[in-house]
């Protein structure tokens, strides 16, 4: 049992073996989750640097209260989005400035963009689906500008049960609310979401994508 | 199923677990027959179509090396910091069981002292004598050979004689080191013939009797006999 691989683990165990003082396990964990924290706190706030700091400090902060996570009220992953959501409030708060995702979105574009070259060319990564081609970059951006428009309630559900792809319950277990009022924040979002679309794109192009 | 039911399920109909996911079926059906429905679900399609897109060309987002070097350093900051804490409390805990110990070693020493049993110091036996007054010159273990014999002390060795015994002053063993028994000697009671009291210089009358005698020896710390106290008891008497 000893021998077994960290890669082989579960979160809870890599965080047992983490509170028990081993650093491979606190690394493996690390590279396994924090990508999507990453992301979730970039779409959350549309500034890299935030993201990088947020994530950075949800880290901090299983280093530091690791005992602070309980198995029995949800997955570890629902636990870190949890933190990185308080982490960015505090920044929130500190500087109203960044409440409202005011920018025009050039830095996140160009950081999705190069990513997104990234993983196509490094061939290490899946190529986009085919009917992923019919989205374009321009459409992209412009859905994730609607996005970082959206209320932050709306905006966190549409991150968390569409772009990192939890269940309804992963997602109410990360925002600390019911089922339920995450499944009518989605579905009002979205609809929110097709509303400002429709405004870019007229209705006959949205239709002759879905043909 | 109709349009209410189906707006209602639209947006989970490629959404595993869900009710939505469960009536695919019948609203895809529905969405035939209906065209304002129909657009609502191409539209729905086209969303998630876009979504999934964007959530695609994310998946290469990069956190900085330094944030992980950060995070590893302070993890081990944290690791050393938390063994040190340990071992400061191993140090605390041992150091608190050692000195339950010693005070529980001292509580002991204090029990096996003078009101615990037979075993006397040789100041007490003069004491227990009841003859230990100043001027009184037959007890080799007078206040004046003890000087360090309090009221309290006499008191407390007075105690140790019953009421119904009375005994005669210690009197010096022939071959008998005064010094060495006043260092921490101990007093026995022993039964002895009244011939083996004569033996040890006892003034003893009617040798030929053969009842024994009650007697308190004073035994120094080598286990040498010292002194010797006739001690005479109402119920041996009888």
């Amino acid at each position: 049992m000893e021998m077994t691989q960290t890669t082989d683990l579960t979160d809870d165990r890599l965080l047992r073996r983490m509170m028990a003082g081993d650093e491979g396990a606190f690394a493996h964990l690390y590279r396994r989750r924090h990508p999507a924290i990453y992301r979730f706190a970039l779409h959350m706030s549309g500034n890299a640097a935030m993201a990088e700091d947020v994530t950075q400090e949800v880290f901090m902060t299983l280093i530091r209260e690791p005992g602070r996570f309980d198995p029995a009220r949800g997955t570890l992953g629902g636990f870190l989005y949890g933190i990185a959501r308080n982490h960015l409030r505090k920044r929130w708060e500190q500087d109203r400035r960044l409440v409202q995702f005011a920018g025009d979105g050039e830095e996140l574009d160009d950081l999705l963009s190069n990513a997104a070259a990234s993983s196509n060319g490094n061939g290490h990564r899946p190529a986009p689906a085919v009917r992923d081609e019919f989205a374009s970059l321009e459409t992209v951006s412009q859905v994730r500008q609607a996005i970082s428009t959206l209320p932050e309630n709306y905006r966190e559900v549409v991150v968390l049960c569409e772009l990192e792809e939890l269940s309804y319950e992963e997602a109410a277990s990360a925002l600390g609310c019911p089922v339920g009022t995450v499944r009518s924040r989605l579905h009002r979002a979205r609809a929110i979401l097709l509303e400002k679309l429709r405004d870019a794109h007229p209705m006959r192009r949205i239709s002759a994508v879905g043909e | 199923m109709d349009c209410s039911q189906f707006e209602e399920f639209l947006h989970d109909l490629d959404r595993q677990g869900t009710d939505g996911f469960e009536h695919r079926e019948i609203a895809l059906a529905h969405a035939e027959t209906c065209s304002r429905c129909a657009q609502l679900l191409t539209q729905a399609e086209w969303l998630d179509l876009v979504l999934r897109s964007l959530s695609t060309r994310e998946i290469g987002q990069q956190v900085s090396p330094r944030v992980e070097a950060a995070l590893m350093d302070e993890f081990r900051r944290r690791r050393a910091a938390t063994s040190r804490r340990r071992v400061r409390w191993q140090i605390a805990a041992l150091g608190t069981a050692a000195a339950l110990l010693l005070a529980l070693g001292f509580a002991l020493r204090h029990r096996t002292g003078p009101a615990s049993g037979p075993v006397q110091h040789p100041q007490d036996a003069s004491a227990l004598s009841g003859e230990g007054k100043p001027g009184n010159a037959a007890n080799p273990f007078s206040p004046a050979a003890a000087p360090d014999s309090s009221g309290q002390e006499e008191a407390v060795a007075e105690n140790q004689l019953d009421d119904s015994e009375d005994a005669t002053a210690f009197v010096a063993l022939p071959y008998a080191d005064d010094s060495a028994a006043r260092d921490g000697g101990a007093i026995i009671r022993v039964v002895l013939s009244r011939p083996a009291l004569a033996s040890l210089r006892m003034p003893v009358t009617d040798l030929g009797a053969t009842d024994r005698i009650p007697a308190d020896i004073v035994v120094s710390e080598d286990g040498a006999p010292q002194a010797i106290r006739l001690v005479s008891q109402s119920s041996l008497d009888q």
